[in-house]
């Protein structure tokens, strides 16, 4: 009996220790997320998992997990409006396109997309990135220099020898694809009210002033090329050195990470500093937006508060710092690595440029898109029998889509191997032949062997015979296998294709996607980044994106 | 056997675990959400607290939630009963609209300014029949502090526009410089590009409001007597503001972003801005190191923000309440948490006792910055009709 009744006990004390522990055994979850601009990715990203990690509750009790994605700020914004997204937080590299969210959300809501005012999460002027030694040619750092100093060395037929430095060769300049990433959009505004002369009150007239029109060309006519990421451009400014590129539009914080490398030995280059364009630019802000859009519950609203309070606490702030970004809470000191030592100047910039209106900036993207420096594109394709199936129904749909994401003044050629090299249109105006171009691309077959190395071979070969080397020069080159046919030896390919890396950032770039499980990653990386171009890795299912991404280079 | 002893055994660790958790979701507030709940409820049954609700404007929002939690942490009490004081923050017009409307029924109400108040006093009576606040009574009215709009710009740049001591000529002059095209250039530094000058939405923001007045006063060489007809008969003045306040951007709602964006984008985003004393001294410190060297100027004239705690008269006011916000109020306006706003929020504290040039004062610390004990003279609030006609006249023809 007795132990019967210690028997009972004792189950019923289990069961009391076990319900007071359901709290935890069934605890729910509430999920934020977050898409923000990838620039600050090595600072949001452990943050976000160390606040994950605590498990913060909301007044309803319920667990926050915030869930972050790097995306290009003016992408993240279109793919919002688009529906294609729905995250409860926006958080763009600046809030220069948030009037132009904002005009386009209201075409099918009453109401903004964003609230009427935010808090930044860290700062960051936009500034133009050069090699110390050529900032120090242009008179850097007694004269202020600018966007009408890029146009003058742009346009100058001896480049860096009109200022006693022929070794230097051209003057090549980068920023990013203004319809994709922030710093590229505003770059071209910068561009835009430089040439205007103004540093407020850009209009419609402006845009259609020829002088200004021109001023922007100029500009235009130094590019290597675009791309999505400012990273991307930074990486490889600092990774090739000045031959490659001698200035680019980007950020502060990405001058001192390059400084701060180079002064721990990690990095053998030359100085870099930030040049604060005179004629005035615009900080990246990094606005925290939690969006006003229908999908956003009131308890999302309150967790994403919560995770804005905990980025602004004063440790996350002040690893910001360490990562070169200026703290958005001024009561934090901008110390080192905010100095001379890493290249910039914490008493700058002096003068930003007034946020043009959502029309004006839509006006800016299309005077871009006119002026622009032009592609001469190479697109080589395999169609060896390995192709069959998925992979060349795939590859000749996202091929329509890449040619119809180019411009009439673009020039196209277009080459098909197997175990035969076909030219299945010459390098020409794409405007003249985009109907009759996609009608080829659309009828390719599969069949035969992969002579890889002598297509891409041919593709450089005609591209340096025949490309304007004041357009951009690019081959984008998609291969499923191994070459096994070729009479060219890989070797071989890649001395040649390093032996134009002479012309620097205006050497012909070669695009390799990797398509499938068998196709040499290894080899095809080689050949992109001899060049300064990228590998990308693709099957059917992501062949559409990649080629987009490709086509943000031009 | 061994097995009754193995049940004592664990007994007692059951016993003492239960115990543990008891104790605990009693006494630890993390604890709670895995107690029982019920139980704990039983026991202590829940205190019937007299909820005063306190509506306020932000710019003393720092100084407030302090004090608030000292005086909850004094456990003051009206007729046995606990006083809790629940808050929530709006901006100084939306409040007195929204009091007036009946959206919403506070029991205190704080504006950042007398002007607020007086506004809703007469609006009140002509609505009611009866105010709903009576500013001229302090057993209902009172305030702990003060603080003068102020103009705070980079060092340098002000020398420039206004040389070593702004006279009366202080906003005529600012408005020429905005309004000339060539901006900075006109003054020999076209590296400054053009001037940027910022203050708060004036329909949103007392101190935008408090800035209007100020211009409008500084247009006519005056600080006071403003009359209607100055405001709507006189065409030269109204282009006068109208290009004044067309050369700004845009206009915020709050006063802080505004002080906060000069230190930390300097002078890229303003040269000078319009803000409270006291939101310039939260500052100061921060802007050391920085850009170039803030200075705190005093327009010919000033205004003051004077942040009045007002017990609404109205019936949703019972009693009790009556009772707990007078406590509020005689425990804000104390001399300690005058003290405190002083001390460690660089407001004016309203009791002449409180020296301003005390050891720890800002005002000491920051005389470097332009900060003055002294105070310009103070410019003659108008009353509420000519203000209401130059906020209308601004929505309709200044207003983005």
């Amino acid at each position: 009996m007795k132990s019967s009744f210690h028997q009972w006990f004792s189950l019923a004390m289990i069961l009391s220790i076990l319900l007071t522990a359901c709290g935890g055994v069934l605890e729910k979850k509430i999920t934020v997320q977050m898409v923000y601009g990838s620039e600050k990715q090595e600072w949001l990203q452990p943050l976000a998992a160390e606040y994950n990690q605590a498990k913060h509750k909301t007044a309803e009790g319920n667990t926050i997990v915030i869930e972050i994605t790097p995306m290009g700020s003016v992408e993240s914004a279109d793919a919002i409006i688009q529906g294609t997204i729905q995250p409860t937080v926006w958080s763009p590299a600046s809030d220069v396109y948030v009037p132009v969210a904002n005009d386009e959300w209201r075409r099918s809501h009453a109401s903004d997309l964003t609230p009427a005012s935010y808090n930044y999460l860290v700062l960051s002027p936009v500034v133009i990135a050069m090699w110390k030694p050529m900032a120090e040619a242009l008179g850097w750092p007694d004269t202020p220099l600018g966007f009408a100093d890029i146009a003058a060395l742009a346009t100058s037929e001896e480049g860096w020898a009109a200022l006693g430095y022929p070794e230097w060769g051209g003057f090549k300049f980068g920023h990013t694809h203004p319809n994709y990433s922030n710093s590229g959009l505003v770059a071209i505004i910068a561009q835009t009210y430089a040439g205007a002369g103004k540093q407020r009150d850009l209009t419609m007239d402006d845009l259609n002033d020829p002088d200004v029109q021109a001023f922007v060309a100029d500009v235009q006519s130094s590019i290597i090329h675009y791309g999505t990421s400012t990273g991307f451009f930074a990486e490889r400014m600092f990774e090739r050195g000045p031959s490659y590129l001698s200035a680019a539009v980007m950020y502060e914080n990405l001058i001192v990470a390059q400084e701060a490398k180079r002064l721990s030995g990690a990095s053998s280059q030359l100085p870099v500093v930030a040049i604060y364009p005179k004629e005035g630019t615009f900080w990246s802000n990094h606005p925290y937006i939690i969006l006003n859009a229908p999908w956003v519950t009131e308890e999302q609203r309150s967790a994403a508060q919560d995770f804005e309070k905990f980025l602004l606490d004063r440790p996350q702030q002040t690893r910001a710092i360490e990562l070169g970004f200026r703290p958005a809470d001024p009561a934090i000191p901008l110390t080192s690595p905010l100095d001379a030592q890493h290249g910039v100047d914490i008493n700058q910039p002096q003068t930003v440029l007034e946020v043009p209106s959502g029309e004006v900036t839509a006006g800016v993207q299309a005077l871009w898109k006119q002026v622009k420096k032009p592609v001469d594109l190479v697109l080589v394709i395999d169609t060896s029998g390995s192709m069959k199936g998925d992979k060349i129904s795939s590859a000749r749909t996202s091929l329509v889509n890449f040619i119809d994401l180019l411009d009439d003044r673009d020039r196209l050629q277009v080459i098909s191997f197997n175990t035969e090299l076909y030219d299945l249109t010459e390098l020409s105006v794409l405007g003249e032949k985009r109907e009759d171009t996609v009608r080829r691309v659309s009828g390719i077959i599969e069949g035969g062997g992969t002579r890889l190395y002598d297509a891409t071979e041919k593709a450089v070969q005609d591209l340096t015979a025949n490309g304007d080397p004041n357009h951009i020069r690019a081959v984008v080159v998609l291969s499923d296998g191994q070459d096994n046919e070729s009479s060219l030896r890989l070797e071989n390919l890649l001395a040649e294709l390093g032996g134009t890396s002479e012309e620097g950032g205006n050497a012909i770039k070669l695009f390799t996607i990797a398509f499938g499980g068998d196709a040499d990653q290894d080899i095809l990386r080689q050949i992109a980044e001899i060049t300064g171009g990228k590998q990308f890795k693709s099957d059917p299912s992501t062949i559409m994106k990649i080629y987009s991404e490709i086509a943000t280079f031009f | 056997m061994n097995t009754p002893r193995l049940n004592w055994i664990l007994l007692i660790v059951y016993a003492i675990a239960a115990a543990a958790v008891f104790l605990a979701a009693l006494f630890l507030p993390e604890f709670r959400p895995i107690a029982y709940a019920p139980l704990r409820e039983l026991l202590i049954p829940p205190p019937a607290p007299i909820q005063v609700s306190l509506l306020y404007s932000t710019e003393k929002e720092a100084w407030l939630e302090e004090m608030l939690l000292e005086f909850e942490a004094a456990r003051p009490q009206v007729n046995g009963h606990p006083v809790q004081v629940s808050t929530q923050k709006m901006g100084s017009r939306e409040m007195y609209l929204a009091v007036l409307d009946g959206q919403i029924q506070p029991d205190i109400l704080s504006p950042a300014g007398s002007l607020q108040i007086a506004i809703l006093e007469e609006l009140s009576a002509d609505k009611l029949g009866r105010p709903l606040v009576r500013q001229s009574d302090p057993a209902v009215c009172r305030s702990p502090f003060k603080t003068p709009l102020v103009v705070v710009a980079w060092r340098e740049r002000a020398q420039v526009l206004w040389g070593d001591h702004p006279n009366g000529d202080f906003w005529k002059r600012l408005q020429q410089a905005l309004t000339n095209p060539e901006g900075w250039a006109a003054y020999g530094r076209p590296e400054w590009s053009y001037l940027k000058f910022g203050h708060t939405d004036p329909t949103r923001s007392n101190s935008g409001f408090m800035t209007l007045v100020l211009m409008t006063y500084g247009f006519y060489g005056k600080s006071n007597g403003l009359s209607e007809g100055d405001i709507l008969s006189n065409p030269e003045f109204q282009d006068w503001l109208e290009s004044f306040e067309g050369s700004i951007g845009e206009f915020g709602d709050s006063t802080g972003t505004y002080m906060r964006d000069i230190v930390a984008y300097g002078p890229s985003k303003y040269d000078i801005v319009a803000v409270y004393e006291a939101t310039a001294i939260e500052q100061i410190e921060n802007a050391r190191g920085r850009y170039g060297e803030l200075f705190v100027h005093y327009p010919p004239a000033t205004i003051m923000s004077d942040h009045p705690f007002c017990i609404l008269e109205a019936e949703w006011v019972t009693e009790d309440k009556r009772a707990a916000s007078t406590l509020l109020l005689d425990f804000l306006t104390s001399r300690r948490a005058q003290e405190q706003a002083l001390l460690k929020y660089g407001f004016r504290p309203q009791d002449p006792g409180i020296p301003l040039d005390q050891s720890g004062s800002p005002f000491v610390r920051y005389q470097d910055n332009g900060l003055l004990i002294d105070l310009p003279p103070e410019a003659e609030l108008p009353d509420g009709g000519v203000l209401e006609t130059l906020l209308t006249f601004w929505i309709r023809n200044i207003q983005k």
